[in-house]
């Protein structure tokens, strides 16, 4: 009974897939689950993440292994899009089609019965419904990401693949784009997001799978990925009008492992990042100095992913 | 004993469906298909193009209209110019621009995806592609003909070699048309490729090498205006015979569906992420 439901809750499965393009490897032995909820695909670029999404979109065929979308292959034929649909990186839309009418035209292909009603619901979801009779060419970058959701979701699929989804949003549009996404998860969808960016990701989902190279490096609960990510010292750059007086300062910082003065400014390893950025201000202000820059050096993913694939 | 794969059907059709979807509607599909290639073939470009290519053997027509009894034979000049300017120039022309512009645009700025992703049946894409440049290449064509037939004989028509030529460009352009939309479909430079293959294949090698003629939707377009009309000029002598030349359009134009189709399946598409 339990492997019953944990199968009907499983909306996408990847079982050892792997897929390359000539030499190159770009998907390789990933074995993994996407259900309810929304999940995170993290990586650097050119990690696999969108060879990933389109695997799951039935769009490429896994050189080896097997991918399920509800128990079938999504490359079964064009029944698939019923339940799921992709929405891709690329911000490229029909330049001289109104908003209205390239969502009308994606629920006209998908065979929504009330083309109308389904456009106008999704337009108004993602806030393009007072623009909708614009043609999509003289949209900004925003407009179009949200003009590409509100295509993707006219017919309420219940797999929602989002390639890099948040480029171009300001922030407004990106709490309301989350918003929206939950809102979805609420009744039922399940969302496999790919970002490279970690703070994108980290406000959303709350699985979280990381790609590096095309292997799956990392997958689980995003507060515990975190906090493997965090374990390692982070290494901080600051210059300020007295760098000397300023290391001396922060030596004082509790947090502070150790610190190195170069050309480049005062370099200090710390083991709690948040904290010793809230030390800083008030250890230069202590000091009188006047802070010129405060830059941490690892932050890239691609250094907390090497640091996974270390462990 | 519930079955596993049975439940996950049902969850995904539970959640599915909140927005009601039936069969997809042909007529919507092919409305939603034409609207699309319509925007990517009239272009600035394109159309000079079009026009250029039209009024080429109307030209013709006119400087041999305008040296009277001087030029000739009409029928003999009719055949020549519908033969080099119309079925080994015009019409495989229009039908490239017609064929490649929506297809081989939509594969490099990747929207062809939102195509693609749909439930639409990919032979209903494919069909209504092909026949978008087919009926486009026809009208296009037998405007050509008739109004360089018009110019040089009035409405008069000796031996109906203009009205054999206005019905032989229909089939051939749908041929060229179905040629060229799978052309759109399979490679990276269907415009380069097409050209090369009207400039070569149809251009030299067909009139070069009989053994060719078989395979050549010029000598196709020639087998059935010939079979339209008295005219015994050399061209349309020794061709492919009908029944041959119906054959190989028709199979064009399924294969081209049918092969279409299946590369729809797996889109070519230039980068959509990383």
């Amino acid at each position: 009974m339990s492997t019953s439901t944990a199968r009907a809750d499983t909306a996408l499965e990847f079982e050892h897939v792997s897929h390359w393009y000539g030499d190159v490897v770009a998907v390789n032995d990933i074995s993994c689950t996407v259900g309810t909820g929304i999940t995170g695909l993290l990586g650097p670029n050119g990690a696999g993440k969108s060879t990933l999404l389109q695997l799951a979109a039935g769009l490429l065929v896994p050189a080896s292994g097997a991918v399920r979308v509800y128990g079938a292959p999504p490359t079964n034929g064009p029944s698939v899009y019923r339940h799921v649909a992709l929405v891709p990186e690329r911000e490229a839309l029909p330049a001289m089609m109104s908003a209205r009418a390239f969502v009308a035209a994606r629920a006209a292909m998908l065979g929504v019965r009330d083309v109308r009603g389904a456009v106008d619901r999704a337009l108004a979801l993602v806030e393009l419904d007072t623009v909708a009779d614009r043609k999509v060419g003289g949209f900004s970058k925003g407009m179009r990401q949200r003009a590409k959701l509100a295509a993707a979701l006219v017919h309420e699929p219940s797999l929602v693949l989002l390639d890099e989804p948040f480029n171009g949003l300001d922030p407004r549009q990106r709490v309301h784009m989350m918003r929206l996404l939950e809102e979805r998860v609420a009744e039922g969808t399940a969302v496999l997001l790919s970002s490279h960016i970690l703070e994108e990701i980290e406000g959303v989902a709350n699985r979280i799978l990381v790609m590096l190279s095309g292997r799956l490096a990392a997958s689980g609960d995003y507060r515990t990925l975190r906090r493997l990510m965090t374990d390692q010292p982070h290494t901080v750059r600051v210059r300020s009008s007295n760098d000397r007086t300023l290391a001396s300062l922060l030596m004082q910082v509790p947090s502070v492992l150790s610190v190195e003065l170069s050309s480049e400014g005062v370099v200090v390893r710390t083991t709690d990042y948040a904290a010793f950025a809230r030390a800083v201000a008030p250890a230069a202000q202590h000091g009188q100095l006047t802070l010129f820059e405060v830059e941490a050096t690892d932050e890239s993913l691609e250094h907390v992913f090497a640091y996974l694939v270390a462990r | 004993m519930s079955d596993p794969m049975m439940n996950a059907t049902q969850h995904a059709t539970q959640h599915a469906t909140r927005t009601p979807l039936g069969p997809v509607s042909l007529a919507r599909t092919a409305s939603v298909l034409v609207r699309l290639s319509w925007a990517r073939t009239v272009t600035p470009v394109l159309l000079v193009a079009m026009m250029a290519l039209l009024l080429l053997p109307m030209l013709f027509a006119l400087v041999f209209a305008s040296r009277g009894a001087l030029s000739g034979d009409p029928v003999s000049f009719l055949v020549q110019r519908y033969d080099q300017l119309v079925c080994a120039l015009a019409t495989p022309i229009f039908a490239l621009m017609l064929g490649t512009s929506a297809f081989s645009a939509e594969a490099e700025d990747g929207t062809l995806l939102y195509l693609v992703t749909t439930t639409t049946p990919r032979w209903w894409i494919t069909t209504v592609r092909v026949l978008f440049a087919a009926v486009g290449t026809a009208f296009l064509s037998a405007i050509a003909v008739s109004g360089t037939g018009i110019i040089v004989t009035g409405f008069d028509d000796p031996q109906g070699v203009t009205r054999a030529f206005t019905l032989a460009v229909v089939l051939g352009g749908a041929a060229y048309a179905s040629l060229f939309t799978l052309l759109a479909l399979t490679t990276r430079r269907a415009l380069v490729g097409g050209l090369l293959y009207i400039l070569l294949w149809e251009g030299v090698l067909s009139t070069t090498f009989p053994a060719i003629h078989y395979l050549s939707v010029r000598q196709w377009t020639l087998a059935v205006a010939a079979s339209l009309t008295d005219a015994k000029e050399g061209v349309l002598v020794g061709g492919p015979s009908l029944t041959a030349s119906l054959i190989g359009a028709a199979s064009v134009f399924v294969l081209a569906i049918v092969l279409g189709a299946r590369s729809l399946r797996r889109p070519r598409l230039s980068r959509i992420g990383t």
